[in-house]
């Protein structure tokens, strides 16, 4: 154990060995075929996202995704367009429909490619968001776990959270009244602060208010814990149905519900590295803790990140569809794999494509991303190597 | 030795007091939060849309002054869970109270979640140990592929397909928790038919749960397995079964007994896309339909209860690990 | 290994226990073979739940598809879609004419301030002329009523006005000295009798009446609108349209109330009482009274002619005796809660109604299911069908997916899934046409559109056929006028416009436009172009724009088209009349009334007529149809106004939608002849396409049935 973490600060530490951690976990992963595979796909669906979204944006684009062609609805895939019914410039990129067309004539095939964006759009700014939260708090938690905060800058804090709910209620004066006391409150706080360095007899004598109450590490635990109570997919469903309809909502909610796992191992991860030689001995050369941080400690926390990450895109792809399928997803004209499913399968017994392909692919894609994920957290996990 | 005891029951109550107020003080936030995600979002529940022609301004004034819209965001938050506790909170959408359809949900959902529960445990274990003990081998490779094919595939997608190879193969009904028309028939063919409901809707609800279940479970046994005292005990002759299942298992186990506890909480939030899917009279579809007609008491109530669930769930795993493992405390 | 067996077994175990009640389970044939129970109950799904089973309070498909069931109306529609009697036995009507004296109008050159000279004038004239000898006869009797007076407050039209641009009514109090008053009890309802009249009376003798002689404003500020409210309180002429119902004696609640008069009143009373919010306040708001003459004698009395208004009583009676304010009381009492706001909207009985209908209330589980039993006393015999289940299941997939295996006996079918459906073989289908239309619209205003030949062509470049075979895959037809298809009301023999570029080409020529060098057609210099809009939102109204918008193309008109979100083609274009030419659909009712969408009144900002469609001729008619009373007569004057409308093509009259609905094909019709015997009939809709008309009799059979052939 103790070796390998060397392995890995070595790097950092400028003693390298004859191979680099990097090569070695590409090593063990190159022998994982079924993490291999999902690579392979997960490349291919980059790919295809970005060459969708090149080809389905702006104002004229080579395949128009939203175009409607009444006359050509629920064509099987691969039907050429019919030249009688449509005029020449709504005709498909070809003028073959390859994946068939929807119940309103839309080319599926050009709906899959502007979806794969969205789809992809929404996992990586989703999983960006809970991850930056994720990196925040933990680290937070990690490396300033046992800073104590005093109550009297908590009771300011929650004073003033309580005004911004009143102000958000649209109760003014209430709102103006706490966000008073807050102000006050913090500057008391402050003040005892500065007072207290000298040491003057007065605020020794109003300590008690300024006891420490609790530590920040179970600050964060503790809302962990309490976010974590409650169900997750429920909350997703609760805000999105009730804020309008919007793709940003939904990256955003899913982000805001699904940092809490990230946050439990940076902070894991920060913990065992704070007590490693290599931080103490920056510590006593005097670098500055933000440098420590993001210099030494981010990059060798970052490898379970990245695992999580990468699992987190496809359970937010995943969280899409299921959003898409009870009618409160991404709203038109934005196609997603998710919707392209949920609104095909009314036509299950006569358009079967309409389901099965943006089925398929979204389970294709997902299991891409979890086999990549799953082979990337063995590459990465240490233990494993020795074997 | 009675030492030993007393003192584990004097840490252990200890433990359990201030586990207990620890929760009391999360369920505090979570009631404070979970109300206001509802009640800060933008816009006003359907019913007292003020676009509604039927609506006079008058009415909306009584609807207002009737479910305490009027008042400042505190009052209705205490009017809230008091109304909540004393069984007296009513849904927006037909007037009935709150505690009695969550009630007569949670017992359909109940057996769906028992089903469903009992075939995630009782086929993960097998599997993932399987896997574990022939690590690479044919069998642990297609477990792992398909437990992953099972966490990736979108649960509706996968409903409506089995769904509708049972229909069209079978042409029995699989929707809803028993077939209409059967009411005469006999109490047996009815328990059965009631049976037959809970089958599939309860094997999908299971799937994601087995697919991670039984990877964990294998990942467990890997652990174990690579232990010395497991080594020791092969290298002394004991049967593979033997020191697999007897020692091995036991060591293993014990990560499983915290799992326990967390299961409750997917009563609600697990079971919402295959009650609606399945037209399951739970409180999945409850919440779900609730949140559609914005219908403010039920959505709290369900997320406050879900979140209540997950503390008690929390709580007895907790207490169950300090009764498997002495070692701990938390 | 004993730990080993057992984590092997017990999956193994639980598989079997689960996995054999599949046998236990019928099949979809299995249903009906071995169950009889199965067979008399009837099983129908919905995607939503009812929200209140009460006929005067819900406006919901789901609450209003079971209220049918446990309510009965006065009346309904028969397979013609003609008004039979239900609760009401029997109906008659006739008219309550009023007049006042004129004391100053001259007849023959002189006065009469007698009443009782007008009376004798009235029924001692002996002239030739048959018309004038018919509205005589109708008479029955004239009573006089001696001069009034009284107070009383009217609503004006103030200076303020509210968001939609209408002036707020403010109340003005007026008291009144009205002269003598005539009523004349006519036999039948004669919308003519005043101006029939008039040749023994003399042409002024109503309009020259003084009003505002007998009417002062109380009120100050007001007294300049006199000449508006005095006609208002006493008016020259009045009709008052009769109804007296004779209700069916012996009719049972489902608790064994009989039902009577008394249940009528209160039915009519819950409505207008505005605590209840009933959205059917406005559909009663013609009835001037209600009396209870006997125990089975109603009498409605109306302020105006309107016709439409009899229709309203085929909403269900709601038993008196269950929700009068005794009833109430005690209710909220039960349940602590305050008796003085306490209204119908706040009773259990929303949810466990109780009606005279076919099936009485069993159980209602919100978002799951409604049951309901047959009532073995309904009055017209009880149904077949032992049970009324009505299923809620959200996800139309899982619906149709139930109707396969059989636990679903109806499914309402897709466009999309006609075809498959209707050749399958298990099945039988109904298909039947919608009550609503999409059609262009021309602004009438503009002085393009104002030319019939222009619209005419307009109409003829468009193949429809094209637009129903592709964009609505068969399930729609023609149509070319206002009425709904499937009644008497619409003439079939009015033909569509023909599919016809080239006349069309001739007769924009005739009108003055000719082509031009580029192909365009022009007129003084003019290109002939236009913008057609519609809504966006509606896939159907988008394609149909662009296959306009090619097919003017092609006879060289410049059409632009855009596609306006709903408020903004609401508020910016269709209520302020700023349009060319646009897409939309009505859905219409039975009634033929078009006063809203058709009379040249009907014209200005926020009012239907917004194509500014004004004819003389149609006016009549459509102000004649509303006052019309007697079927045959309706129908010939529904005919006129429809070949008014189809000549002058306000609009391009598009298409009507076809429904398409498939049951098992076990359900079958089962009548009790006389002789005891039962009979077996196949389902067939009636000349409307109604199918479940008679479901009353349906009953499903353990085999497909074999009919003999007729």
């Amino acid at each position: 154990m103790e070796s390998n973490n060397q392995d890995i600060n070595s790097l950092h530490l400028g003693l390298a060995d004859e191979i680099s951690p990097a090569a070695a976990a590409w090593r063990i992963f190159k022998k994982n075929r079924m993490a291999l595979a999902g690579l392979i796909i997960f490349i291919m669906f980059f790919a295809v996202a970005v060459i969708g979204f090149a080809l389905t944006n702006g104002d004229d684009p080579v395949l128009d995704p939203a175009k409607v062609r009444l006359s050509e609805k629920l064509r099987s895939p691969l039907t050429p367009a019919d030249t009688d019914m449509i005029k020449k410039e709504d005709f498909p990129v070809f003028g073959i429909y390859l994946l068939g067309t929807d119940d309103l004539g839309r080319d599926i095939f050009a709906r899959m490619m502007q979806g794969a964006w969205v789809s992809l759009t929404i996992g990586f700014v989703a999983v960006g968001i809970s991850i930056f939260i994720g990196i925040i708090l933990g680290g937070l938690a990690g490396y300033y776990g046992n800073v104590r905060i005093r109550f009297l800058p908590v009771l300011s804090l929650i004073v003033f959270l309580v005004s911004l709910i009143f102000w958000a209620s649209g109760q003014n004066s209430m709102a103006l009244n706490t966000f008073i006391f807050s102000v006050v409150l913090s500057a008391c706080s402050l003040l005892y602060s500065l007072m207290s360095d000298k040491g003057s007899g007065w605020a020794k004598k109003l300590d008690f208010l300024f006891f420490n109450t609790i530590n920040v590490d179970s600050l964060v635990m503790r809302f962990v814990d309490v976010m974590l109570c409650f169900p997750s997919f429920f909350l997703i469903l609760t805000v999105v149905a009730i804020l309008p309809p919007s793709i940003y909502n939904i990256m955003i909610v899913i982000g805001l519900t699904s940092w809490m796992g990230t946050t439990r191992f940076v902070r894991a991860e920060f913990l065992t590295l704070r007590e490693q030689d290599f931080v103490s001995a920056a510590n006593a050369m005097g670098i500055k803790d933000i440098s420590i941080i993001f210099r030494h400690m981010i990059p060798n926390a970052i490898a379970p990140v990245l695992v999580s990450a990468t699992i987190g895109i496809a359970g937010a792809i995943l969280t899409e569809a299921a959003l898409s399928f009870l009618g409160i997803g991404v709203p038109p004209p934005h196609a997603t794999w998710g919707n392209i499913l949920s609104d095909g399968k009314k036509f299950l017994f006569d358009a079967p494509w309409l389901t099965y392909i943006p089925g398929l692919s979204i389970l294709i894609v997902v299991l891409s991303f979890n086999l990549f994920g799953e082979g990337l957290r063995d590459a990465l996990n240490p233990k494993l190597r020795k074997r | 030795m009675r030492n030993f005891i007393e003192c584990i029951n004097l840490n252990m109550f200890f433990f359990t007091i201030r586990s207990f107020f620890q929760k009391l003080v999360t369920l505090l936030f979570i009631s404070i939060i979970s109300f206001l995600v509802v009640y800060l979002a933008p816009g006003e529940p359907s019913q007292i849309d003020p676009l509604n022609p039927k609506f006079t301004p008058d009415d909306l004034v009584k609807f207002r002054q009737e479910f305490n819209l009027d008042k400042p965001l505190h009052v209705q938050y205490y009017l809230f869970y008091k109304n909540l506790f004393i069984g007296e909170l009513k849904s927006w959408k037909d007037n009935q109270p709150v505690l009695g359809k969550i009630h007569e949900r949670f017992l359909n959902s109940l057996w769906l979640f028992i089903v469903g529960t009992l075939i995630t445990w009782c086929l993960s274990f097998p599997v993932g140990i399987g896997a574990a003990i022939k690590r690479g081998s044919v069998f642990d490779r297609t477990t792992t592929f398909f437990a992953y094919v099972l966490i990736s595939i979108p649960s509706f997608f996968f409903a409506y397909i089995i769904i509708i190879f049972v229909v069209q193969t079978f042409n029995i009904p699989v929707i809803g928790m028993q077939t209409f028309g059967m009411a005469q028939a006999g109490e047996l063919y009815r328990a059965m038919d009631r049976i037959w409901h809970l089958v599939i809707p309860s094997i999908l609800g299971a799937l994601g749960g087995i697919a991670l279940l039984s990877r964990y479970v294998r990942a467990q046994m890997l652990e174990v397995i690579h232990q010395d005292y497991i080594r020791t005990a092969r290298a002394k002759g004991l049967s593979s079964d033997r020191v697999y299942y007897r020692h091995g298992l036991r060591n293993a186990l014990l990560p499983f007994v915290t799992m326990f506890g967390l299961i409750l909480p997917g009563l609600i939030g697990g079971s919402v896309i295959i009650e609606s899917i399945f037209a399951w009279p739970g409180m999945g579809r409850m919440g779900y339909e609730a949140i559609i007609a914005r219908d403010y008491p039920i959505i709290i109530a369900l997320n406050f209860i879900a979140a209540v669930l997950t503390l008690i769930g929390t709580f007895i795993s907790d207490l169950l690990y300090m009764v498997v493992d002495p070692r701990i405390r938390l | 290994m004993l730990i080993k067996r057992v984590l092997i077994l017990l999956p193994v175990l639980i598989f079997f226990i689960l996995l054999q009640s599949f046998f236990w389970v019928p099949t979809y044939d299995e249903q009906a073979r071995g169950n009889p129970h199965r067979l008399e109950e009837y099983i129908t799904a919905s995607i939503g739940d009812a929200k209140i089973l009460n006929p005067i309070l819900n406006a919901d498909n789901a609450s209003s598809t079971i209220a049918d069931q446990v309510f009965d109306g006065l009346i309904d529609r028969d397979e013609d879609l003609r008004f039979r009697g239900r609760l009401a036995e029997s109906w008659y009507i006739f008219e309550e004419a009023y007049f006042y004296l004129n004391p100053k109008a001259l007849i023959n050159g002189q006065t009469i301030t007698d009443p009782e000279n007008i009376k004798l004038k009235l029924l001692s004239y002996k002239g030739d002329s048959p018309s004038l000898k018919k509205t005589l006869l109708n008479i029955k009797n004239i009573e006089i009523i001696p001069p009034t007076k009284g107070e009383t407050i009217v609503q004006v039209p103030g200076p303020d006005t509210n968001e939609d641009g209408f002036p707020d009514p403010v109340n003005v109090e007026v008291s009144f000295k009205a002269p003598p008053r005539f009523k004349v009890t006519l036999k039948k309802v004669d919308q003519g009798f005043f101006e029939n009249i008039k040749s023994i009376l003399g042409n002024g003798y109503f309009k020259t009446f003084p009003a505002s002689d007998y009417v002062e404003v109380e009120s100050a500020g007001h007294q300049d609108k006199l000449s508006v409210i005095a006609p208002q309180v006493i008016p020259a002429v009045e009709h008052n349209p009769v109804i007296i119902f004779l209700l069916r004696k012996g009719v049972t609640f489902h608790d064994g109330h009989e039902f009577d008069a008394r249940d009528v009143e209160f039915t009519y009373q819950s409505i207008m009482d505005s605590e209840n919010l009933s959205p059917r306040i406005s559909d009663y708001e013609p009835v001037k009274s209600l009396e209870v003459m006997d125990n089975h004698t109603v009498k409605v009395v109306y302020k105006r002619l309107y016709q439409p208004a009899f229709g309203t009583w085929a909403m269900g009676m709601l038993p008196e005796h269950l929700l009068n304010k005794d009833a109430l009381r005690m209710e909220a009492e039960a349940k602590g809660e305050d008796p003085e706001t306490f209204s119908i909207r706040d009773s259990d009985f929303n949810r466990s109604p109780v009606g005279t209908g076919p099936f009485t209330f069993r159980e209602w589980k919100s978002d799951q299911y409604i049951v309901l039993d047959r009532y073995k006393d309904y009055w017209e015999g009880a149904p077949n069908y032992k049970s009324y289940t009505f299923r809620i299941v959200p996800d139309l997939l899982t619906q149709e997916m139930e109707f396969y295996g059989g636990a679903i006996d109806s499914y309402g079918v897709q466009p999309h899934q006609v075809e498959r459906l209707k050749n399958d073989p298990a099945y039988q289908n109904f298909s039947g046409l919608s009550f609503g239309y999409t059609y262009i619209g021309y602004n009438m205003r503009r002085d393009l559109f104002k030319d019939k030949k222009v619209r005419r062509a307009l109409g003829m470049a468009i193949d429809v056929d094209k637009i129903i075979k592709y964009v609505m895959y068969d399930q729609a037809e023609k149509i070319t006028g206002p009425f709904v298809k499937q009644t008497d009301y619409y003439d079939k023999d009015i033909q569509p416009l023909p599919y016809d570029p080239e006349g069309a080409l001739k007769l924009l020529q005739e009108a003055g436009w000719q082509r031009n060098g580029e192909g365009k057609l022009e007129k003084d210099g003019k290109v002939l172009a236009f913008t057609l809009i519609t809504n966006s939102g509606n896939d159907l109204r988008k394609s149909i724009l662009a296959i306009a918008q090619d097919a003017w193309k092609k006879i060289g008109i410049d059409v632009k088209t855009d596609i306006v979100e709903w408020t903004v083609f609401l508020g910016k274009h269709v209520n302020t009349g700023d349009f060319d030419a646009l897409i939309l659909g009505w859905s219409m009712g039975i009634d033929p009334d078009l006063y809203q969408i058709w009379h040249s009144s009907q014209t200005n900002k926020m009012q239907l007529n917004f194509v500014g469609f004004k004819n003389n001729e149609a006016d009549d008619l459509i102000i004649k149809i509303r006052q019309e009373y007697d079927y045959d007569k309706q129908v010939a004057y529904c005919h006129q106004l429809h070949r008014i409308i189809a000549d002058e093509q306000p609009y391009t009259f598009l298409y009507v939608g076809k429904w398409t609905a498939v049951l098992d094909k076990k359900i079958v019709l089962k009548e009790v002849l006389p002789s005891g015997e039962e009979k077996i009939k196949k389902i067939t809709p009636t000349k409307t396409g109604n199918y479940s008309f008679h479901f009353n009799k349906w009953i499903k059979l353990a085999e497909n049935p074999v009919f003999d052939t007729e």
